[in-house]
């Protein structure tokens, strides 16, 4: 188990990417992290999100019926 | 004008197929012929399917006995490689190691083939259907430059008169971006019209399934087919469908015209402002009242769009993330990927939060006018491999400035259609955005087809 001064970061983002692949994605990060900086400037305290919680939804027919994404053995 | 069997529209077809003055057997030879001659240097399939002639030859057999389906009856159609069907593979675009898609058809696929339409075959999508552009596949009409993406296989496709029409997904402008530099059209119809069952999720509050077509006529045929509620897809509403080829050849007299002039009208490609601008003029000439607005909200569109998009396509691929298995993805899907990590749950929400606001800022404009108007991208299609474009004088990434017009749209889940209007100094096509109201599409194609009737773009062919 390595004690790199990284290791907690990559806890907290639950990847395990190299210190030159960290640092290629802050940077290819950087434009868009700008734009949710400004985004972060807005005062929207007192607005619902818009996002609905349904808890109704799982009783529908079919919501969670059918995987799309699975692991298998490969094209 | 008479136009070629391959660039004929749907809304010609349909009556030549039940009457039985064309083969749908015929028209599938046509398609696949062309197909064969053009798309080893397109790209804009990754598989055609094996039972095009047989389906053909069943609708011609049942059209024979009188079992007319509709207006998508012995027609080809394309489909969008992130959509599931039963008797082709799925890739979503991924060679990926370690990944398989279930062999079952889509909600969309499976509408369409109860009609009757002949799934022809599967389009190029970019890997997960991220991004603006759709490697390898080229624009039809300048093969240097890019289909944009990521349905840019089917905007290639339907532009080279390979298929009668296609389905695209939309989560930025993915459908109406390849539409708008393809020269088609592309309808991405209200948040939770159209089912997404069994299509591939990019971000699950963004995405939108819906088709590009060859004209507004078609659109309306293959909305009436693909909309209407579907429990199986979360999103999906329970809302009245109407038919909507009866919003075609109305008067748009007395409409009301919005136009947005910030964010969507600050930095356009010179060519681009003048077919909209003409664009705009012509909607007039008919009778719409224009009325200019400002919504400076829109300014803080672009970091909300990538919180929301980033950390819903990290969530759907976080098994793949932490077995490693998105080192064999494609090195920009990767990064987007990976870099999703970064968003953190607060700036999600602030985004979510934001879209709220923004929704009502649109809905206090849908007070004061019917529809909006806007250029669908501030470009025209760029040279493959460009990352920075010039955009009315200055230098912009493309990843910045192509979706710029669209995703508004997506954040707040409106229905807007791409439809062509017009052509650069270079011969590239341009893309006129309306949108609407929720829920009111019947208003969206009105204009659009008002527009649409008046001009000639979408008699034009790309020369191959």
């Amino acid at each position: 188990m390595s004690d790199s001064p990284l290791d907690p970061f990559k806890d907290i983002l639950g990847v395990d990417l190299t210190p030159q692949r960290l640092a290629e994605n802050l940077a290819s990060y950087h434009d868009i992290l700008k734009e949710i900086r400004k985004l972060r400037e807005l005062d929207l305290t007192d607005v619902h999100p818009a996002i609905v919680f349904e808890p109704t939804s799982v009783y529908r027919r079919g919501v969670y019926r059918k995987g799309i994404y699975r692991k298998g053995p490969g094209k | 004008m008479s136009r070629e069997l391959w660039a004929e529209p749907i809304e010609s077809l349909a009556p030549r197929l039940r009457a039985r003055k064309l083969s749908p057997v015929a028209l599938a030879e046509t398609y696949l012929d062309r197909i064969q001659r053009y798309d080893a240097t397109l790209h804009s399939y990754i598989c055609i399917s094996d039972s095009v002639l047989r389906d053909a030859r069943e609708a011609e057999a049942e059209i024979k006995a009188g079992r007319w389906r509709g207006p998508l009856h012995g027609i080809p159609v394309a489909v969008k490689d992130n959509y599931l069907t039963a008797d082709m593979p799925t890739t979503a675009g991924s060679t990926a190691p370690g990944l398989s898609f279930p062999r079952r058809d889509s909600a969309a696929a499976a509408r369409l083939r109860k009609a009757g339409a002949i799934l022809i075959g599967k389009t190029r999508t970019h890997e997960f259907a991220w991004g603006n552009v759709t490697p390898p596949v080229r624009n039809p009409w300048d093969r240097e430059r890019v289909p944009s993406g990521s349905s840019g296989g089917s905007g290639a496709a339907l532009a080279a008169g390979l298929c009668a029409a296609a389905l695209g997904s939309d989560t930025g402008g993915s459908i109406r971006m390849p539409a708008s530099v393809c020269n088609t059209v592309g309808l991405k119809a209200s948040f939770g019209r159209i089912s997404r069952d069994g299509v591939v999720p990019h971000s699950w509050s963004l995405d939108h399934a819906g088709p590009l077509t060859r004209t507004v006529g078609d659109a309306a045929h293959l909305l009436n087919l693909l909309a209407g509620y579907d429990p199986a897809d979360p999103a999906c509403q329970d809302q009245p469908v109407h038919d909507y080829t009866k919003a075609l050849g109305k008067p748009i007299k007395g409409l009301r015209i919005g136009v947005c002039r910030n964010h969507f009208f600050e930095r356009n490609d010179v060519d681009v402002e003048h077919a909209v601008e003409q664009a705009i003029a012509d909607l007039a000439t008919q009778g719409a009242i224009v009325q200019e607005f400002r919504l400076p909200l829109l300014d803080y569109g672009l970091g909300a769009i990538f919180a929301i998009e980033l950390a819903s396509s990290t969530a759907y691929h976080d098994v793949s993330l932490r077995a490693g298995r998105t080192a064999h993805f494609q090195p920009d899907v990767r990064t987007l990927v990976e870099i999703g990590r970064f968003v953190t749950a607060a700036d999600y929400l602030k985004a979510e939060q934001y879209r709220t606001v923004l929704m009502d800022e649109f809905r206090k404009v849908f007070e004061r006018v019917d529809v909006m108007v806007t250029p669908t991208t501030p470009i025209t299609a760029w040279k493959i491999g460009d990352w920075h474009v010039d955009v009315g004088g200055q230098q912009e990434s493309v990843l910045a400035a192509s979706w710029r017009f669209t995703y508004p749209f997506n954040l707040t889940g409106l229905p807007a259609v791409s439809v062509p209007c017009g052509f650069d100094r270079r011969g590239l096509p341009i893309g006129l955005q309306i949108a609407a109201r929720p829920y009111d599409e019947m208003t969206l194609l009105r204009v659009a087809h008002a527009y649409e009737r008046t001009h000639e773009w979408t008699n034009r062919t790309p020369e191959l």
